[in-house]
């Protein structure tokens, strides 16, 4: 086992907040640059943009790992993870037909583009991205699940899309091993407001809208392969697998 | 001001989720309006009727953190039974209506000023 450093909440073009200096060679340079190993593209409600960032990251021999940030109908953001690209783009085109279907107005929230291998702009996604699906939260664990994959929320100290600005506090079920903090969250007063999050394995990442924001958070991972899977087991501590956030 | 509870599930022409036997036990002094749960906490008060769109069983948790009489679901929004059986537990009314959060509000207001 080794020492992975990650960075598992990256936005990219196709967020709509997601700012169009986030190009492939961009994002992976700044990644270079601050020695991280594992990074997820995770774009609200869709993964049209997973296989340009994955080629990309391939020719620099970083791991990307497939990922998505979900909108629930409570509006919690949760991030899933999938190691089987089959699981993953079967488990996003669901999510897709459960977004409630309104037009994406790029002059308010910014445009949705597709990219294609080389960075060229192959469209534009119509439908709304920001936006909830009709899952509840108990509903898009059990559908992460169906698909193989592995969530948890995303981003538990901001005000707004956790769990526990929407819910109050993080309910028993389901019971997710980890919490997602961003990269400005401090850990012991996270944990003097809320102390049961304590129970919880904390996943620090950036969250990156921003170019120079890439890498502001990260999470280092004690672990066999940079996989989904291993990164699981070590929210639980399996056989020695460790986190340091 | 105390509200009649029965009076005001008919102005809303509400259903009764849980237990309609202990209606007089339903004490109704005012009303908040939010569909985030970390706002009801900080906000409402004792003996209000939330009315919400959520169901989530976290809404029962709150409500009874906060002492508060009744959950009221606009919009037909109707929670699961799980939900049911714990407010029945934890003694919060539930009571679902077709009418949209604004009508139910300001039905509940006008009784109470009326």
């Amino acid at each position: 086992m080794k020492w992975y450093k990650a960075d598992l909440h990256i936005h990219s073009v196709l967020s709509p907040c997601g700012d169009l200096g986030m190009s492939p060679q961009a994002v992976i340079d700044q990644l270079i640059d601050h020695k991280i190993d594992i990074f997820a593209i995770t774009d609200h409600n869709s993964m049209l943009n997973f296989n340009t960032y994955y080629k990309k990251a391939q020719e620099y021999h970083l791991s990307c790992i497939m990922g998505i940030e979900v909108q629930t109908q409570e509006e919690i953001h949760l991030l899933a993870f999938f190691d089987s690209h089959e699981d993953g783009f079967a488990f996003s085109q669901a999510l897709y037909d459960s977004l409630l279907p309104i037009a994406n107005d790029p002059d308010f929230f910014g445009d949705q583009v597709i990219l294609g291998d080389n960075d060229e702009i192959l469209g534009f996604e119509e439908k709304a991205l920001i936006n909830s699906s009709m899952w509840t939260l108990d509903e898009t664990y059990e559908k992460v699940l169906e698909f193989n994959g592995f969530c948890y929320p995303a981003h538990e100290d901001a005000l707004s899309f956790s769990i526990i600005a929407q819910l109050g506090f993080i309910p028993q079920q389901p019971n997710f091993q980890a919490i997602g903090i961003t990269a400005k969250c401090i850990i012991q007063n996270l944990f003097t407001k809320y102390p049961y999050l304590k129970n919880y394995t904390l996943i620090r990442s950036s969250d990156a809208h921003y170019i120079q924001d890439v890498a502001s958070g990260f999470t280092k991972f004690f672990i066999n392969e940079p996989t989904v899977a291993e990164i699981k087991k070590a929210c639980s501590g399996i056989d020695g697998r460790k986190i340091l956030s | 001001m105390r509200i009649n509870t029965e009076e005001f599930i008919k102005s809303i022409d509400g259903e009764v989720l849980t237990d309609t036997q202990s209606l007089q036990n339903v004490i109704i002094e005012g009303g908040y309006v939010s569909d985030l749960l970390s706002d009801v906490m900080g906000n409402a008060r004792e003996n209000q009727v939330w009315i919400t769109i959520m169901k989530h069983l976290n809404v029962i948790a709150v409500a009874s953190l906060a002492n508060m009489s009744c959950v009221c679901f606009a919009n037909n929004v109707t929670p699961d039974q799980t939900v049911i059986d714990k407010a029945i537990d934890e003694n919060v009314c539930l009571i679902k209506s077709n009418l949209s959060t604004f009508e139910i509000a300001g039905r509940l207001y006008q009784l109470m000023h009326q």
